[in-house]
């Protein structure tokens, strides 16, 4: 047995501890497990977790290492790692945080949970969301929300806030996250992680419940750029089961020890003076700024003249395509059915307004009525058009620069319910969603915490498309000088977090839904 | 209601606007549209399924290569404009058979765009065009051509697009398994997914025949390029149609019904005659066409409303952007180019050239992949005397053999024991007056039935026919001789009675004089 | 704010995406939507003429497409697992006409 907190480590100090036998794979996924168990009431990251496939997984490793083949393993081999809940894993329930979902198992597994399987990481459940990553806190999960380990009473930011959650708690060392409009980078900057969200194409989303699909795409949470570019590494790459996956042959962990002396790096003024941008961010991502030029960047203005229209291209196209997206919850294949209907259509009305949460509704309807006849050409394909103009402003800034620097969120974490309105939520997603329109790769890297709240701030770096490793190169030269992102405070291994803080299982809190029971779900 | 006056004297006051859309499941493909399930008919409920044509959620299409040729193949051969660059999109409405509650379909940009069929309408087909016999031959109007025994109607395709057809519904609890009335509804997933391509045609038939003869057509195209099983009976292919009445001259189109449930040749004539008549009946009378479904029952043989169309359906249609947009190089369609077999129209054509054949019988020929290639085997067997051969050979598969295949349903020729072989047999048989052409339907019958040889059976059934001159003239002497009455009247005005002395003749012989001998002496004996 | 939406147009959307509402759960959802659409704005004030349009975020992808091969899929009783009624192999559901019309 060994206290050490595999949560807490990195896939090369997870390799070299199974390669010299330090402890054995069984070890990582009982002891994960049980931390998991031990904490998890604080965070509420975890919907589910996974503990036939991760000894099953851990069999395996073992037996590598018994026959001397660890090497083949993968570079993530032994890694705890846990996956959003929209992602489908076999066997799994996959909710999407969502009442229509709750009792829905997979039956086949997503491309991208099955590549890190591949390189070795050990499955030890699915995490909490925003329903069906439709918000930026993690609080419209119909299973309650997740918990900042920062500060237990702010969100941990979302969709993607309980994959943010888990890493930032030590519970796993890698998760996997969806960012449609942010929803990876900015719960990666409220909770201080290594947050990326690659060039749209890079990872495939088969078996990843779509919200956006020109907009989705799939990257890791890490807390060191290493991690993050082992992850990538086994995530890229051509998948045939999603014609807008790219072949991808880069070693994303191959120019991290570059450093950054000769590259141009981008600033974006538009942004820096943001209506709503807090002084403690613009704070942090100026330091960061000066940080890189000290260690031999060029620093250079860019202009991206229509990004402020992104936000509302992005509020027509997610909900067009969330809309059609959604439409195949019809209670008749899978999904909430409410019982005791003699007509079809009443059975789809009941289903769907008990399946579906407001902001999930409240989407649907908006991306119907955008694409009605008549108010196509008003909304959705001037956002259509939009998107070219943004692609070129980006495109137009990499002549200049190979990489921008920018906020990812206009402040930290908030305090729970501290935003109700949905138009201001949305605003939460200002920096972020220009990258999703364009398709480019984008990245969430801490920067420490910030001067007022003492909340983690991450600075948001943006390649060109398919040139991910700039970002990657950039945000090791800022690691070099911030050091690796640290497990919150109370998570550590060593703070005594034997009565965690007394948040309810917010699970248990769901009038109605009852979880992993077999047959109908009530209501 | 009931239709009161006939289809031709409706023709007379009213113009009908016809178009079709005609749908054709790829069912000679090995998968899905946009997934790697097995296409199979028939096969136990959802038992052919995946993520993807379940809709679950989180997959993702992956469009079949060979469905995409598929089409463009149909697009070649049917005279389309094949468009290099299009899109898939998604058309969205809820539906228990959609399994993900939109279609992958087509936008405004088809694979395929801006084709034409030419029909040749002939024989009592022609007769419902209106006032055909006011056109000389080789004299157009509109869009027909007059023709020496009809008319060649151009009949434009507006379009063909890709798509993916819905699961299968069993409704429970209603009459005869029909929706309405039905309490519940069993689904089955098998079949969704299945490509579909759909065939939009221009507005330009004006009669049912011309309807049906373009489904046939099309049909013909369909097979000889091996895209479809074509089976109107299991659905594989389906055509709805849209008709409208105008009053002879007018410019403006009336409201339209769109007809459904067409689902064999004879239907589709018939509901859209129906059809005509009906809104003709409506119109006469001071009433109203609304836009509507209708459903052709063949039973009852009425149209039955569906559904009214108050407003356009709003399918909030858009590009599907879990699919790569389409830009076709050249090469690739080259490559599909030179897949494209003889179509029936070229083979038709070459058969009326190369054997001497009328048009109208080359076209026969090749109304069946089968009879078409049958006949040329026949031609290559026939070597040297294939000219002389050719006729007879036609005659034989455009009435016996059709006659046959068309009585016997589900058998193919193949299966049968007439062999080209063995028609060349028959009809040499016929050639040298072996046997009369009225001997030759009987051994026809006979080898399908025994399975023997034209020769072996006329030997076994002792069916030669007599042509000598000598024996034959004794008979007829023998006839005359008996019946000097009959001479006599004969002489005296009564030609009418050579047909008692030629069946007196054939009675002595047992039915095996040849007639055309039996003519000859007769007329000479008698002069 | 204009009202862009009126509570009868929410409610033909609801029944076009099936979605049931309550007559409260309409007002509130009318008041949303016409404040999402208003904040929509800066879409319609755009000078876009002769911009084409991105409908795929990544401009060199065309013509992806796979080979005409059976893969195996699920089995009958997985591909009915998650149904909450089903029949003879069949997912089962009540009349789809019900007081409506067919489609």
């Amino acid at each position: 047995m060994t206290d050490q907190v595999f949560g807490c480590m990195s896939a090369c100090q997870i390799r070299e501890g199974l390669a010299t036998r330090q402890f054995s794979a069984r070890e990582i996924a009982d002891e994960s497990l049980k931390r998991i168990r031990a904490l998890d009431g604080a965070t509420h990251a975890f919907l589910e977790t996974t503990e036939e496939m991760a000894f099953e997984q851990a069999a395996r490793i073992d037996a590598a290492i018994a026959s001397d083949l660890l090497d083949e393993m993968g570079s993530l081999a032994g890694l705890p790692a846990a996956f959003k809940d929209n992602m489908n894993l076999i066997g799994t329930h996959t909710t999407c945080s969502s009442r229509m979902l709750a009792n829905y198992v997979s039956p086949y597994t997503a491309t991208c949970v099955s590549r890190m399987l591949a390189a070795g990481a050990i499955p030890l459940g699915k995490l909490n969301m925003d329903e069906f990553a439709f918000g930026s806190s993690t609080e419209t999960s119909a299973f309650g929300p997740t918990h900042n380990p920062w500060n237990l009473s702010c969100v941990p930011g979302g969709s993607s806030g309980g994959s943010a959650a888990a890493v930032a708690a030590g519970l796993v060392s890698v998760s996997l996250g969806s960012d449609t409009g942010g929803s990876i980078r900015q719960p990666g900057s409220f909770c201080g992680l290594v947050a990326v969200k690659p060039t749209y194409g890079v990872v495939s989303r088969y078996g990843v419940v779509a919200f956006g699909s020109s907009l989705d795409q799939v990257g890791p949470f890490t807390r060191s750029v290493e991690d993050a570019a082992y992850s990538l590494n086994a995530l890229a790459g051509r998948d045939p089961l999603d014609c807008t996956s790219q072949h991808i042959t880069t070693d994303f962990t191959a120019n991290l020890s570059e450093g950054v002396r000769g590259m141009r790096i981008g600033v974006v003024p538009a942004f820096m003076e943001a209506k709503g941008l807090t002084a403690e961010v613009k704070a942090k991502v100026e330091e960061a700024a000066d940080h890189l030029r000290q260690l031999g960047a060029e620093l250079v203005e860019v202009d991206l003249p229509n990004a402020q229209a992104a936000m509302s291209a992005y509020y027509v196209l997610g909900p067009c395509e969330a809309f059609s997206n959604l439409a195949r919850f019809d209670s008749i294949r899978y999904g909430y059915c409410d019982p005791g209907h003699k007509d079809m259509n009443s059975q789809y009305d009941a289903s769907r307004e008990i399946g579906f949460g407001s902001e999930a509704r409240r989407r649907i309807m908006l991306g119907s009525y955008l694409l009605s006849a008549g108010v196509y050409d008003t909304y959705y394909y001037p956002a259509q058009q939009v998107r070219t103009l943004i692609t070129q402003d980006y495109a137009r800034a990499y002549e200049q620069v190979d990489c921008i620097l920018a906020p990812v969120a206009p402040r930290t974490a908030f305090e729970f319910g501290a935003i109700s309105d949905p138009t201001e939520m949305y605003l939460s997603d200002m920096f972020t969603i220009s990258i999703n329109i364009a398709g480019n790769g984008g990245m969430s890297m801490p920067v420490g915490l910030g001067a007022e709240t003492g909340l983690p701030v991450g600075v948001q770096l943006i390649a060109p498309q398919f040139k991910d490793e700039n970002m990657l190169r950039v945000a090791a030269a800022l690691e070099s000088v911030y050091g690796p992102a640290p497990v919150a405070t109370a998570f550590l291994p060593e703070s005594d977090l034997s009565a965690p803080a007394n948040i309810p299982d917010a699970r248990d809190a769901v009038p109605g839904v009852v979880l992993g029971e077999e047959g109908e779900c009530r209501a | 209601m009931s239709a009161v006056r006939s289809l031709e004297e409706v023709l007379v006051d009213w113009e009908a606007v016809i178009g079709l859309e005609i749908h054709a499941e790829l069912t000679t493909l090995e998968t899905k549209m946009f997934c790697n399930c097995k296409l199979e008919f028939g096969a136990d409920p959802n038992t052919h399924t995946c993520p993807v044509c379940l809709g679950l959620p989180g997959a993702l299409p992956v469009p079949n290569r060979a469905a995409i040729e598929s089409i463009v193949l149909a697009g070649l051969a049917t005279n389309c404009d094949i468009e290099k660059r299009s899109m898939f999109y998604r058309k969205n409405y809820m539906y228990p058979d959609m399994p993900k509650n939109f279609q992958t379909t087509q936008g405004p940009v088809a694979f395929c765009m801006r084709g034409h069929l030419d029909l040749d309408v002939d024989g009592p087909a022609a007769k419902e065009r209106y006032q055909l016999d006011k056109l000389a031959v080789g004299e157009e109007r509109e869009n027909i051509i007059r023709t020496d025994s009809g008319y060649k109607a151009h009949v434009g395709i507006t379009r063909i697009h890709m798509e993916e057809d819905a699961g299968k519904m069993v409704h429970l609890g209603g009459g005869e398994g029909r929706i309405a009335g039905a309490t519940h509804s069993l689904v089955d997933y098998n079949r969704a997914g299945t490509p579909l391509i759909e065939l939009v045609t221009e507005p330009d038939l004006r009669t049912p025949e011309e309807a049906r003869l373009f489904m046939q057509k099309l049909r013909q195209i369909y097979l000889a390029i091996g895209i479809s099983d074509c089976s109107m009976e299991e659905g594989s292919l389906r055509c709805d149609g849209n008709v409208s009445l105008r009053r002879r001259g007018a410019k403006e189109f009336g409201t339209k019904t769109e007809l459904k449930n067409m689902n064999s040749f004879k239907n589709l004539h018939d509901g859209l005659a129906y059809e005509i008549c009906r809104q003709a009946e409506v119109l006469e009378e001071g009433g109203q066409i609304y836009q509507e479904t209708r459903h052709w029952d063949p039973t009852q043989k009425r149209t039955i409303v569906m559904r009214v169309k108050e407003t356009a359906d709003d399918y909030r249609l858009f590009p599907e952007p879990d699919l790569a947009p389409y830009d076709l190089s050249d090469e690739f369609i080259e490559s599909v180019r030179a897949k494209l077999p003889e179509l029936p129209e070229q083979k038709a054509l070459r058969f009326a050239q190369d054997f001497a054949l009328s048009a109208y019988d080359a076209r026969h020929l090749v109304e069946h992949r089968e009879t078409a290639a049958f006949f040329e085997k026949c031609m290559q067997l026939a070597g040297a005397d294939a000219a002389t051969l050719s006729k007879p050979i036609a005659n034989l598969i455009i009435n016996d053999v059709t006659a046959y295949l068309n009585a016997n349903e589900g058998v193919v020729l193949a299966d049968t024991q007439f062999t080209p072989a063995r028609a060349i047999e028959l009809v040499r048989l016929l050639a040298d007056d072996t046997i009369s052409s009225k001997q030759a339907k009987e051994v026809f019958s006979a080898v399908m039935e025994e399975g023997l040889d034209p020769a072996a059976i006329v030997e076994a059934r002792g069916m030669k026919q007599v042509s000598d001159t000598g024996a034959i003239e004794a008979v007829v002497d023998g006839v005359l001789a008996a019946n000097p009455d009959k001479v006599e009247q004969y002489k005296g005005g009564k030609t009418g009675l050579i047909g008692f002395f030629v069946g007196q003749c054939m009675k002595e012989m047992k039915g095996q004089g040849n007639p055309k001998v039996i003519n000859e002496l007769l007329a000479k004996k008698l002069s | 704010m204009t009202e862009h939406l009126s509570e009868h147009d929410v409610r033909d959307i609801a029944e076009y995406v099936r979605i049931g509402l309550t007559d409260d759960e309409v007002e509130q959802m009318t008041v949303d939507l016409n404040a999402i659409i208003d904040s929509l704005r800066p879409i319609t004030e755009y000078e876009l003429d002769g911009v084409e349009p991105t409908f795929h975020p990544i401009g060199t992808l065309s013509n992806v497409m796979r080979d005409d091969m059976v893969v195996p899929g699920f089995s009958q009783e997985v591909a009915l697992e998650n149904a909450s009624k089903t029949q003879d192999g069949s997912f089962l559901i009540p009349s789809i006409l019900g007081e409506g019309g067919d489609r």
